[in-house]
């Protein structure tokens, strides 16, 4: 069989693109009054996909597949995992958010199982175009689960927003795909690569300018300062689950484009995005944190942690490639348990329409849901960036990775930034437990399947906190597999 | 590894782990048993680590050194061990975390299963510092600690307790990113691929370097010592906590300061040291003589043991910047005898508390009355603070004066001040306590030492003459290894041209084309 023609690497969205339509299907014709089984579907559909991630792992390697237009490298089959994983966590967590919320509905998860078709094409995308389709798909079933709960404002102005915003950011994109086209004379990445390297002296402004507006495409999905003003309204506005997933899942889908964009297509530009990438990463873990300390709302509070976050991230851009992807996919891995965690806990305690708003609202939680303020505050300090989490190890990484190329300074804005940070999450920390409990316990008894999520985001936080070592290996191995 | 010991330092360090896994798996209702459970843990790891006392040799080598891979990507391995800068350390960790669970027996009685999780995750925690032969595996410890003892101060503190707990926090914190900051650094520039702190000791480091990795580790450790004028937090966290919590700080926790000196900074960058050594002990001193000044008015009996913690460490700090043999052996044994009578200080002022809920030296005067054994043990304590011969506290002391003469005869007499202040603010304070009047009705009828009360008193009484009139014992174990530390930066000061590594630092901005890990070169 010609390798061309070899379909392995796309079953893994293949089967999630098809359980998204059984499920709607599904929904159609369950009679009216009783509950259609979406969750148990959209669940066995992703670990179906996630299988057939392992077993295309195990088998040969193929590098691209499908005109070279599909990578079925370590890279697109690491973030498969990730992206499959985030998703089967949120689909635990979904049923008892919904039931408990009044919003049960099969769109929901036809929406999720599609948005994550768009990230699986996203990360292995190797021609812009399809990259850019791959994006689109993300982006639109996201726009749509923001705005799920259509009896609320905010949920609905969430949705707007970052329907305009991600719009805007599209167009920033596709003008970017242009301009490289326009110099390089294809969209596949592999060719750009090497038209870039033998570019003649006038048509360099203009490839820079096509980079130059990539990044803002991407700035915008990953929330990177200044394209980041959508994120805590929309944070805040969307139904809590779905807030979780595009936390994890988008950063992840979007980090692994970004990497395969600049660390592999523009490669040859790196000496003059670099140092862009590097005020871009201080600007965001500057705003990005001391946006936080102002923020009275958890869920704005952790949207801007996931702004500071992406500023982290954006540090280990700065180093050669291998070491790049090595850093930012580990990191990918630990953030996204943490935030599925962190968002989970705000999930689980929701009911009819309320949730824990402030920190003031989770005050003396330690005293009565222990397992569940001990899991926050596990997460808490996995953002943080302290022993003996994921999260440690991974700041590790990056400003490894960042200092290992000579930006000592990157380190050190993201060490000084996080001292920033443990102030804002050790407020919560202070509020579960060292403040006393006000009233009744208002909140929803967390249902098995979100004890479950729960339980297994912080296993990986602390897991991967104290032998990270595997993971370590495979995004090694995924860095290797970019060139 | 020891073969007459083998594994015996990871036994100490998940021992507690595994005590505080199984007592956090208890219902809520049993405290007794989690009471005991702990006491129990913690004794039996104090048995265990009297072992290592047994078996140690007196030789400055590395001895129960223990190594294994841990993340062979970045040449990380849990490799642990220690020397005779470490091991009293160990010791008085082990000795202090039961006395502390024994001391707090009746006074914690909200969220027990906590307060007992977290002592004993605490002990782990400093156990591991103290063992750490790795950078990672050393910052893990010191960094990962941090929580336990913000929980301690936070939940179980009195009235401004979270204020305390959060600057405690991001005190530290602050102080030790930038540490963390200078150990990647180094990492780069040493060219080894490996965060093994004696292979790291070993390889030259250029000069220029080295005065900024050493000002940002000392910066960490300076913060936990506290030096002059990093110590801020201190009164606060001190004051703040409860009495385990302060026992622990002031007993364990400020070592680790002196300690990440002796075992890092200094050893690192030992032509930093050398340089900066002069600032160092200018600090030190103006901690000695202010530490002491600030005790002299303090109203409060805690926040007056707290800042004459500060003057203390003072001496501990000449006796490290003065680098040689006695002072820094000095050190050593200074920090244990700040670990033993601040300890039992802090203990006392914490059962007069328990007694009175106020800590006010106004409210006292005349216990000598009603509390005749409480006051034996306070003034045998506070004459040991004050380093009176034949406590321990005279023979620490008097080494770092001695040690530290010839590094600057001018510190040293300034330092002698903090001494005679020492016996003027603990005197004084003793005087307005304990004699006089039985004035205030309030302390008619006090109480005078428990039973528990006694059982926790009596070992670090005991300690207290035993090191004093008994030093020997201890300083011989610590001697060959701060002989060892000091002939190794005075040879590290008189490099040859050659044995200085340039190291190349590239410009901001500039893309580097090698040295970004094993991959680096296959940039196009």
């Amino acid at each position: 069989m010609s390798a061309d023609l070899d379909l392995r690497p796309i079953i893994p969205a293949a089967i999630v693109a098809v359980t998204g339509v059984l499920v709607l299907l599904a929904q159609a014709f369950t009679p009216k009054g009783h509950s259609s089984p979406s969750s148990a579907l959209s669940l066995a559909g992703l670990a179906g996909a996630l299988f057939s991630v392992w077993l295309i792992g195990k088998g040969a390697p193929a590098d691209a597949v499908l005109a070279g237009a599909v990578a079925a490298d370590a890279l697109s089959l690491f973030l498969h995992a990730v992206i499959l994983a985030v998703a089967i966590v949120t689909v635990l967590l979904s049923p008892g958010y919904l039931r408990a919320n009044g919003l049960e509905r099969g769109e929901y998860y036809a929406l999720l199982l599609f948005s994550v078709v768009g990230m699986l094409g996203l990360v292995s995308s190797l021609e812009l175009v399809s990259m850019f389709v791959a994006l689109e798909i993300m982006s639109v079933a996201l726009y749509g689960m923001a705005g799920l709960d259509r009896s609320r404002s905010e949920s609905q102005e969430s949705a707007l927003k970052y329907f305009v915003t991600g719009a805007f950011a599209s167009a920033f994109f596709l003008y970017g795909v242009a301009l490289v086209y326009g110099v390089s004379g294809s969209t596949s990445l592999e060719r750009v690569n090497r038209a870039l390297g033998v570019l003649g002296p006038d048509a360099v402004p203009l490839a820079i300018l096509g980079a130059a507006l990539l990044l803002v495409g991407f700035g915008f999905k990953i929330a990177s300062v200044p394209f980041h003003m959508w994120a805590p309204d929309v944070y805040e506005g969307a139904p809590t689950t779905v807030t979780a997933f595009m936390s994890a899942g988008v950063k992840a889908a979007a980090f692994g484009a970004l990497l395969r964009v600049f660390d592999y297509g523009l490669a040859s530009l790196a000496g003059r995005w670099q140092p862009l990438v590097a005020v871009l990463a201080i600007v965001t873990m500057l705003l990005g944190n001391f946006a936080a300390l102002a923020q009275t709302s958890l869920k704005r509070l952790l949207a801007y942690s996931s702004i500071a976050h992406a500023g982290y991230l954006m540090t280990a851009l700065v180093a050669a490639p291998g070491l790049a992807v090595e850093a930012i996919l580990f990191y990918l891995v630990a953030y996204a348990a943490v935030n599925l965690g962190a968002f989970g806990v705000i999930a689980a305690l929701s009911r009819d329409g309320r949730e824990p708003v402030t920190a003031a609202d989770l005050a003396g939680l330690a005293d009565r849901r222990p397992a569940l303020a001990a899991a926050l505050t596990l997460f808490l300090v996995s953002l943080t960036g302290i022993p003996v989490t994921a999260g440690f190890v991974g700041k590790f990484y990056l400003f490894n990775a960042a200092v290992a190329s000579g930006w000592v300074v990157l380190a050190l804005v993201g060490v000084l930034t996080s001292v920033v940070s443990a102030y804002y999450y050790l407020r919560i920390v202070v509020a579960m437990y060292m403040e006393e409990p006000v009233g009744e316990d208002p909140w929803a008894a967390v249902s098995p399947a979100a004890a479950l999520a729960l339980a297994l985001s912080a296993g990986v936080t602390l897991l991967f906190g104290l032998w990270p070592a595997p993971v370590l290996t495979l995004a090694r191995l995924a860095g290797r597999s970019l060139f | 590894m020891d073969p007459q010991a083998p594994n015996l330092l990871t036994l100490l360090v998940l021992l507690p782990v595994a005590g505080a896994v199984v007592i956090a798996l208890t219902r809520r209702g049993s405290e007794s048993l989690q009471k005991l459970l702990g006491l129990g843990v913690s004794l039996v790891t104090f048995v265990l680590s009297t072992r290592l006392v047994s078996v140690f040799r007196d030789t400055a080598a590395i001895q129960f050194e223990e190594r294994y891979a841990w993340i062979p990507a970045w040449g990380i391995s849990y490799h642990v061990g220690i020397d005779g800068l470490s091991l009293w350390l160990v010791i008085l960790t082990t000795f202090l975390t039961p006395l502390c669970l024994l001391g707090s027996w009746s006074q914690i009685e909200s969220r027990v299963r906590e307060f007992v999780v977290f002592m004993l995750l605490l002990e782990a925690g400093m156990i591991g510092v103290f063992v750490a032969l790795d950078l990672f595996l050393f910052y893990v410890f010191w960094e990962a600690m941090l929580v336990p003892m913000y929980f301690l101060i936070g939940i179980w503190g009195h009235e401004r307790r979270i204020y305390a707990a959060v600057k405690f926090f991001l005190y530290t914190f602050a102080g030790s990113v930038l540490m963390l900051v200078a150990f990647l650094v180094l990492y780069r520039a040493s060219g080894l691929a490996s965060f093994d702190i004696p292979a790291l000791v070993a390889a030259p480091v250029d000069p220029a370097l080295q005065t900024w990795l050493f000002l940002a580790c000392a910066l960490a450790f300076a913060i936990k010592v506290p030096i002059w004028p990093f110590h801020t937090w201190l009164p606060d966290a001190h004051v703040e906590a409860p009495t385990a919590g302060s026992v622990i700080l002031a007993g364990v926790l400020l070592k680790m300061g002196g300690y990440g000196f002796l075992r890092l900074a200094i050893p690192l960058f030992p032509d930093a040291a050398v340089r900066l050594a002069p600032l160092v002990g200018v600090l030190a001193v103006i901690g000695i003589v202010y530490g002491a000044l600030v005790s002299l008015v303090q109203p409060d009996l805690k926040k007056l043991v707290a800042y004459s913690s500060v003057s203390h460490l003072g001496f501990v700090m000449l006796g490290i910047a003065a680098l040689s043999t006695t002072g820094v052996t000095g050190a050593v044994y200074q920090m244990l005898n700040h670990g033993v009578s601040t300890g039992a200080l802090f203990f006392l002022v914490g059962m007069l508390y328990d007694r009175r809920h106020t800590r006010l030296i106004s409210e006292f005067g005349g216990l000598r009355a009603v509390m005749p054994w409480y006051f034996v043990v306070f003034l045998l304590v506070s004459l040991s603070s004050i380093a009176v011969p034949g406590t321990n506290g005279f023979v620490g002391e008097f080494l770092i004066l001695m040690g530290a003469w010839t590094f600057s005869p001018w510190m040293v007499a300034t330092a002698s001040l903090g001494v005679i202040l020492a016996a003027g603010y603990m005197l004084w304070m003793v005087k307005r306590v304990f004699y006089g009047e039985l004035s205030n009705p309030k302390n008619h009828g006090l109480p005078d030492l428990s039973a528990r009360e006694a059982t926790v008193l009596l070992p670090l009484v005991a300690l207290t003459i035993v090191m004093g009139v008994a030093s020997p014992l201890f300083t011989r174990r610590i001697e060959p290894a701060a002989d060892a530390l000091v002939r190794q930066v005075r040879e590290a000061k008189q490099p040859g041209p050659a044995a200085i590594a340039s190291v190349p630092t590239p410009a901001a901005g500039e893309v580097p084309g090698a040295g970004g890990g094993p991959v680096a070169g296959a940039r196009r």
